[in-house]
């Protein structure tokens, strides 16, 4: 079978010379093999189809979708820890998927990621300096030997630890402090981009509160520019400047924080807005909801044209005929539907 | 629908009683480490057709505290102390057959982890009609044939084919489906759902809370919701005790607690959230992070953390019962009655 190469229709292909970084028609497929001395290739899934997209200076960019939608394995492969399968992401102009192996260890200072489990994303038998140290053991020119400790010390204090405990190991912290000593070794090489993936999601309520004050802080101070993924629409509307919404490997809708949840044109993105639940009780029964039947089809065997059709209250012939391409049509920002029209989903504050 | 034949199904209950009453319950785990007080003198009632939700972060109490009235309490966990009475019996006085006999018949619970929960070795057609086989005494095939009917109630699609698949085989709103059948398989009184929708997509949760509601609607059960989102409190509850640190802190009626929390806790947790229908802004989050339950602070537990504590009295000095501060609104807090004041709610005369 032949790896699907080309980009999502209506996205550009060539990269945006004033974006930090522009990615386009990135595919990532998973090869699915049968049998044990021969392995055959049978399938693959089509974890991301042809996504593009641009992240500006000091900009954060949410990226949403349900579970498999494969908005994880986008940050995976922009740092390279996949290899794309087709595409290509330039940081600065530089594809940063055609980089060999010094340039992209140079690549890897620029670009750093926070993962979603503060219990294992630090390594037990290290110390907390350690864990923050580690990455300039690797970049010796951002900081000696020396001054290893008090730089460690310094990017603990930043993230609002004390910094007398550089000696603790993880589990004498909590879950929230836990996420602050990630956030200090993603800062130790003084990263443009940090891709936070599900930073909060794993938190206590009232702990994710001062998690997304810090990355906001940070990010002021330092000018950063983050992709926050997250399935918490909630979080990602409070923290993105441009939301993009994923499904099944593809992006369905693209805009401005207020275009998308206020003026919301793609009916997979009123689905999900419509079903996240809203701390008001006076509003129960009283909001738009669309309550999807079914799951999310497989993505080894994904609906021909519109991927969102077979759950689709929209659905006709042309949907499984033709892709929609992702352009404006009912705003002016991109969605991905053949009927695409504004359903206002959220209830205005009350 | 017949109903469980155990001694406790007749019993006639008269109107004043609760369908379930929890007293003065206290639960605790000897551990090398220390005591353990996961749960510190609790009280509620829950009554038929009625949704009580117990609301709060992890190692609140609230997930334990379910467990003991499930009987589901092992060493090194003991109940130290407190009565549950289910239509006027205490359970925790009845010998070990008679609280097999309502465990699953009578009161039923459903599991967060529906992966976990289920057995990975037999199909979900047999952990269902094992409930029939078990507390009935039917054969298996007539077991198989009320599991495809359950499976049918809770909207598995093409049951029939399914009845016979793995856990494994089901997406995680399947699974989750599988356990609430499972739950109310021999139509319970009571249903306890611990976080029944936490680990599932917003679209797939919307679809489970929904499901619960209609089932409700259908038997009348009483429902115990366990979460720590206020978004699925506010729209499925009717009256919600907010927990923190092993007690009550709050309770009162969804609507009230929603409109004007009168527990700083419930009061700070509101704020710190991002809300799906406002933008951006500063999160204000609460300091600190929860309590280790080996240590909780004196007095108040939440007055390490409390913008409005007076330190050291009373807040440090002296723990503040839950009272009534206005009919049917009860906070465990000294200054309730100012808290209540400021939110423009009349309260009684101290």
């Amino acid at each position: 079978m032949k790896a699907e190469t080309q980009a999502q229709p209506g996205t550009p292909t060539e990269p945006n010379p004033d974006a930090l970084l522009s990615v386009r028609g990135l595919v990532k497929n998973f090869p699915l093999t049968q049998g044990v001395l021969f392995r055959k290739h049978i399938g693959d899934v089509q974890a991301v189809s042809g996504v593009a997209f641009d992240l500006h200076k000091g900009e954060t960019l949410g990226l949403v979708g349900e579970s498999g939608c494969g908005k994880s394995t986008v940050a995976r492969v922009l740092l390279r820890l996949y290899e794309p399968t087709a595409g290509q992401a330039y940081f600065k102009g530089r594809d940063v998927f055609s980089l060999g192996r010094r340039d992209l260890r140079q690549l890897r200072r620029e670009i750093q990621i926070i993962f979603q489990d503060p219990y294992s994303s630090l390594n037990p038998r290290m110390t907390v300096g350690d864990i923050v140290a580690e990455p300039w053991a690797i970049h010796r020119d951002v900081a000696s030997r020396r001054e290893r400790r008090t730089r460690a010390q310094d990017l603990l204090e930043r993230v609002g630890l004390n910094p007398d405990h550089v000696n603790r190991y993880p589990h004498q912290f909590s879950g929230g402090q836990r996420q602050r000593i990630g956030v200090a070794r993603a800062l130790a090489l003084n990263p443009e981009i940090i891709i936070c993936d599900e930073p909060v999601s794993a938190l206590d309520v009232s702990v994710q509160a001062q998690v997304v004050n810090l990355l906001e802080d940070l990010q002021d101070e330092f000018g950063l520019s983050y992709i926050f993924i997250a399935h918490d629409l909630s979080v990602v509307r409070h923290i993105s400047d441009r939301v993009a919404v994923m499904y099944l490997g593809k992006i369905v809708e693209i805009g401005d924080e207020e275009e998308i949840y206020e003026h919301p044109a793609h009916p997979y993105t009123q689905a999900l807005l419509s079903a996240v639940p809203v701390p008001d009780p006076k509003l129960r029964g009283k909001r738009d909801r669309i309550i999807l039947t079914g799951d999310v089809p497989s993505p080894a065997d994904p609906p021909s044209g519109c991927r969102f059709r077979t759950r689709c209250w929209k659905a006709q012939p042309i949907c499984g005929q033709k892709e929609p391409a992702l352009t404006p049509r009912s705003r002016l920002h991109p969605d991905a539907c053949h009927f695409s029209e504004v359903r206002e989903v959220v209830p205005v504050e009350s | 629908m017949r109903k469980a034949r155990t001694a406790l199904a007749d019993i006639e209950f008269g109107p004043s009683q609760h369908l379930l009453e929890v007293r003065e319950l206290a639960v605790e785990f000897n551990t090398d480490y220390g005591n353990v007080h996961a749960v510190n003198g609790i009280n509620y009632t829950l009554d038929a057709g009625e949704t009580l939700a117990i609301l709060g972060e992890s190692g609140s109490g609230k997930t334990v505290s379910a467990l003991a009235i499930m009987g589901l309490i092992d060493r090194p966990g003991r109940i130290a102390e407190g009565q549950i009475l289910y239509k006027g019996i205490d359970l925790l006085t009845l010998p070990t057959a008679e609280r097999r006999s309502v465990r699953g018949a009578e009161i039923a619970m459903i599991f967060q982890d529906a992966l976990s929960a289920l057995n990975p070795v037999f199909s979900v057609g047999d952990q269902i009609a094992e409930m029939f086989v078990v507390h009935r005494g039917m054969s298996k095939k007539e077991g198989m044939r009320k599991a495809l009917e359950l499976m049918d109630r809770v909207r598995i699609p093409s049951a029939k084919e399914r009845l016979h698949d793995y856990p494994h085989q089901f997406s995680g709103g399947m699974r989750q489906r599988v356990m609430i059948a499972i739950g109310i398989s021999l139509d319970p009184d009571i249903l306890i759902a611990d976080e029944p929708s936490t680990a599932l997509d917003v679209t797939v949760q919307a679809q489970i809370m929904e499901l619960l509601k209609s089932l409700q609607e259908e038997t009348q059960m009483g429902l115990i919701l366990i979460t720590h989102d206020l978004g699925v409190v506010a729209e499925v509850g009717d009256k919600v005790c907010v927990m923190y640190a092993g007690k009550i802190v709050e309770k009162a009626s969804v609507s009230d607690v929603y409109e004007s929390p009168a527990h700083p806790y419930t009061e700070r947790l509101m704020n710190s959230i991002p809300r799906v229908n406002q933008k951006g802004g500063r999160l204000d989050p609460i300091k600190g992070s929860p309590p280790s339950l080996m240590n909780i602070p004196h007095g108040c537990p939440f007055h390490p953390r409390c913008p409005r504590a007076r330190i050291p009295d009373p807040c440090r000095s002296e723990v503040p019962p839950l009272r009534e501060v206005v009919t049917n609104r009860l906070s465990a807090c000294h200054f309730a009655e100012e808290l209540l004041a400021e939110e423009g709610v009349e309260v009684f005369a101290t």
